[in-house]
């Protein structure tokens, strides 16, 4: 990390390449600071202070994320239980996979408009796959003594799929959430790319038309530390929630 | 306690087993896409009288475990029928509870609530159901680890749980699948004398499978020994040693075990008149 830092700044004061394409770490140092206090009667960039940029995305993630989360878990159990929607939802779901966000959100922005619903939608379809598959797969990989044991103790079928079947499939169901995020993370600055300020996309694509460099870099260095910490913190819950991971 | 009699004269038959056979793979698809056909189990008829305990003993991979799952419903037997209280079995269900090889325990939720699972599914209320269990895990001798998670426990452990899990919900029928192969010995004889204390005060019927001649002639009011794999009833014998006071010093101990033990030395020896490499493909073969 350190060294990275040492080789960027390096790299900034040889004035290889002009400032434009390679800012030096202290100006992207000091845009922290402008971003994050009103000087000079402008508040911020673009009338907003970075973390007011970073917490609106940051909201945009955690509602797509959570639509994701629950329309994939609801997708995943019905694919993974139900073979009849398996041949008919599971190929959806691919379908929908492949596809790169941005070629459907011009469709999203055609039928919700340019505010917050399109950005939603979005991250709510990029995020939902990888929860489904890995719920769908988790739920067949159920062991079936599992649910032979719940039934020998007096289940019925129907309670199966709540007591039995999602908490055993809930270590991969939050290796899909996990991911799920990560797309929701990646997805939104595409998203913003459409009205996005507020927002950290917005910052960056406004930053960018006025070839302010190292507003874009200190955009893409706060997505990614918070990014990480995120991640960290899912690790976390993880860990609460599924203790006997790989230990049974 | 069931006197002798009542026991040994069937009067109502618990289990009944009739014409059952199983081969693994002959429905092509469902279990496996139609890859090798193993017949385990051929021909078995048995009729177990409530309150039995009946022992199954046999080689490695003779087919005890699948008897025991087809009794408790996990699978429907290739041929054949089975019939439990008069009913036939369509799937599994409370009255039956199985300790199964392994201990199956669910790791998501605490020993006590594994314990508590089949008491909850009773509708139990909450203070009823941590009372029964947490007698029951004293039972087993695992009162102090009733909060932690299965995988926090031994195999032993994890076994006995999974014994005190079985119990919770009082099934009339037990099966349960080489309970104490993991315990050491004196653990092993605290549960076998534990066990068959609560046989004789509930009158359960107990299907009961073991690699141990030995537990076999201490428990059982009937002894089965099954041949090679396809399992067939080579040996029944009925006993009444369970219901002496200490069945080890039962003067017709010896006995029984050398007639036991004789029997499975058979049944685990390449005997050529029973032998049946049960891989056939047409499944068939009368070559036995
Ligand atoms: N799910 C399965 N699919 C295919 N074959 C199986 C399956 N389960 C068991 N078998 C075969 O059926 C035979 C009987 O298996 P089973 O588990 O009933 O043996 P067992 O008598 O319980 O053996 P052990 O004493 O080792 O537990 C074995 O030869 C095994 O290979
Ligand atoms: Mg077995």
């Amino acid at each position: 990390m350190l060294l990275l830092l040492a080789i960027w700044w390096a790299v900034a004061a040889a004035h290889i390449w002009p400032e434009v394409f390679v800012p030096a770490p202290g100006a992207v140092w000091e845009q922290l600071w402008l971003t994050s206090s009103v000087h000079e009667g402008r508040r911020g960039y673009s009338g907003y202070l970075l973390h007011e940029h970073l917490l609106v995305s940051l909201g945009r993630i955690g509602l797509g994320s959570l639509y994701g989360v629950i329309g994939g878990i609801a997708a995943g159990l019905l694919i993974g239980l139900v073979p009849t929607v398996r041949t008919l939802l599971g190929p959806l779901v691919t379908f929908v996979r492949t596809l790169p966000p941005l070629a459907y959100f011009s469709l999203l922005i055609i039928w919700f408009g340019i505010d917050e619903p399109p950005k939603i939608w979005l991250l709510f379809i990029a995020a939902m796959p990888p929860v489904a598959v890995a719920t769908a797969e988790a739920v067949r990989g159920v062991h079936e003594d599992y649910l032979n044991a719940a039934r020998s103790l007096g289940a019925r079928r129907w309670q199966l799929p709540y007591r039995i079947v999602l908490p055993s499939a809930l270590p991969e169901v939050i290796t899909g959430i996990r991911v799920a995020v990560g797309v929701a993370y990646t997805t939104v600055v595409a998203a913003e790319t459409v009205n996005g300020v507020p927002g950290i996309g917005g910052m960056i694509r406004d930053a960018q038309r006025y070839n302010q460099t190292d507003v874009v870099i200190l955009g893409l260095l706060v997505i990614g530390a918070s990014g990480l910490l995120i991640d960290t913190f899912l690790q976390f819950i993880e860990r609460l929630l599924v203790p006997w991971r790989g230990r049974a | 306690m069931p006197s002798p009699d009542e026991v040994l004269a069937v009067r109502t038959a618990a289990v009944r087993l009739t014409g059952v056979s199983l081969t693994y793979g002959a429905r092509g698809g469902l279990l496996r896409p139609r890859g090798t056909r193993v017949a385990a189990l051929r021909d078995i008829d048995l009729e177990i009288g409530a309150g039995a305990f009946l022992v199954i003993v046999g080689p490695s991979g003779c087919g005890k475990s699948t008897l025991l799952r087809l009794i408790a419903g996990f699978a429907p037997p290739t041929t054949g029928e089975i019939a439990v209280s008069g009913a036939p079995v369509t799937g599994p269900g409370p009255d039956r509870g199985v300790v199964f090889q392994q201990p199956r325990l669910f790791p998501w939720l605490s020993v006590r609530r594994n314990v508590e699972f089949g008491l909850r599914m009773a509708g139990l209320p909450a203070a009823r159901r941590r009372e029964r269990a947490m007698e029951l895990l004293g039972l087993v001798g695992l009162a102090d680890v009733a909060g932690q998670r299965p995988y926090e426990l031994s195999g032993g452990m994890q076994q006995r749980a999974a014994i005190a899990r079985a119990l919770a919900p009082d099934p009339a029928i037990l099966l349960m699948d080489e309970p104490f192969a993991a315990l050491d010995a004196l653990t092993r004889e605290r549960l076998q004398e534990e066990l068959r204390r609560i046989w004789q005060a509930t009158g359960k019927t107990v299907l009961f499978v073991t690699h141990s001649v030995d537990e076999a002639v201490y428990l059982g009011t009937r002894v089965i020994v099954l041949s090679r794999r396809p399992g067939r009833i080579v040996l029944d014998q009925p006993s009444e040693l369970p219901f002496a006071p200490d069945p080890h010093t039962h003067p017709g101990y010896p006995a029984l075990r050398e007639t036991i033990a004789t029997a499975v030395r058979r049944s685990a020896s390449d005997d050529p008149g029973q032998d049946d490499s049960g891989q056939d493909a047409s499944g068939s073969d009368d070559s036995g």
